[in-house]
């Protein structure tokens, strides 16, 4: 999914949720912010492909994928919020939203999956979801 | 630096091993005896006399490995038994400190469960900051919901850098295929699996080994 798509489902949470100061930036580190191992997949991007756009380039990381729970949810504990692993894991739902591959349990599990309702067009599932985030932020302001 | 610890170990090293007969994984048994004795005393209110145990244990702890690697006796087997007795005399004298109310449970807990997490990556990354029982000597001078708190967050620490680092290897081997990029990590995966299971396979002309 875009960084739109995310910013929008967190901003729909945090509104939802009431969250304030601590809460709701831990919403947007964990909703958004891990987005952020793209950027440090960046050099082997610019290493193996150059500065020509390249589709389909594997761009994931452990730090976007469920086995980042392992860490998250000890992390979670410590900080006694719920707040990361709720909102971490509807980043990865809308991940898995999208057909690419991805490996979920890695490095404990060399498995590759595609996600779920890999029968819709990624274009329909992401429209429809922007829609409703929209929707969504808009009714409850 | 294990060199250098290897040198100063070694007098002792030649007692316990020729003169006592002891095997590296015979000391390890005797640094996590000490280590459930510093564990014992720590429960029992005696802070200092915890410490000084278990300075003995990882004293001992030391020793095997100057063992193992004068007497060309280390072996996979033996690390791994190294590590559990390590990761058990950790888990000991970490609950000693709970019970005793010198540390909170919950942060104990936490923080024998990352260095667990970190345990589980050790070999394929090489990343250990050594953070775990050296830092309750720290205690001394700060309070242990303090040294607890910083062992979790660098052990966890530790293990999400571990995991990049994993990730970092995996993408080298996708960025050394060709092909369909769309397909590029179950190709990749499969490779890792192959390699994995060639590595694993007994080589022929080797015989089984037998206790």
């Amino acid at each position: 999914m875009t960084i739109i798509t995310h910013v929008l489902a967190t901003t729909l949470g945090v509104r939802a949720l009431r969250l304030h100061g601590r809460q709701a930036v831990l919403a947007y580190v964990f909703g958004v912010g891990v987005d952020i191992d793209h950027l440090l997949k960046a050099p082997f991007y610019l290493r193996a492909v150059g500065l020509q756009r390249k589709k389909d380039y594997y761009w994931r990381s452990s730090l976007q994928e469920p086995i980042a729970l392992l860490w998250i949810v000890p992390l979670s504990l410590y900080l006694r919020s719920w707040v990361p692993p709720l909102f971490f894991v509807v980043h990865v739902a809308m991940d898995y939203l999208v057909r690419y591959e991805k490996m979920p349990w890695y490095p404990y599990s060399t498995r590759v999956t595609r996600g779920i309702l890999t029968a819709l067009p990624d274009r329909v599932k992401e429209v429809a979801l922007i829609t409703l985030l929209v929707v969504g932020n808009l009714w409850i302001l | 630096m294990k060199r250098f610890a290897d040198w100063l170990n070694q007098p002792f090293a030649r007692i316990l091993h020729e003169g006592l007969g002891l095997s590296p994984n015979q000391v390890s048994g005797g640094s996590f005896v000490l280590s459930v004795l510093a564990a014992l005393a720590v429960a029992g209110g005696r802070l200092h006399a915890g410490l000084g145990l278990m300075a003995m244990g990882q004293w001992l702890d030391g020793i095997d490995g100057a063992i193992a690697r004068h007497y060309g006796l280390g072996s996979p087997r033996g690390e791994r038994i190294d590590t559990l007795f390590d990761r058990a005399s950790e888990a000991a004298i970490f609950l000693g400190f709970a019970w005793s109310g010198l540390a909170p449970i919950e942060l104990v807990l936490l923080s024998l469960a990352a260095i667990l997490l970190l345990t589980t990556l050790v070999e394929r990354t090489g990343i250990d900051p050594g953070a775990k029982r050296v830092l309750l000597y720290g205690g001394l001078w700060f309070p242990y919901r303090v040294i607890f708190a910083l062992i979790f967050l660098i052990n966890l620490g530790g293990f999400v850098v571990s995991l990049f680092k994993a990730d970092i290897q995996f993408q080298q081997r996708m960025d050394a295929l060709t092909g369909d990029l769309d397909t590029i990590a179950s190709r990749a995966a499969r490779q890792e699996d192959a390699e994995r299971a060639r590595a694993t396979r007994p080589q022929p002309g080797l015989r089984p080994w037998r206790s």
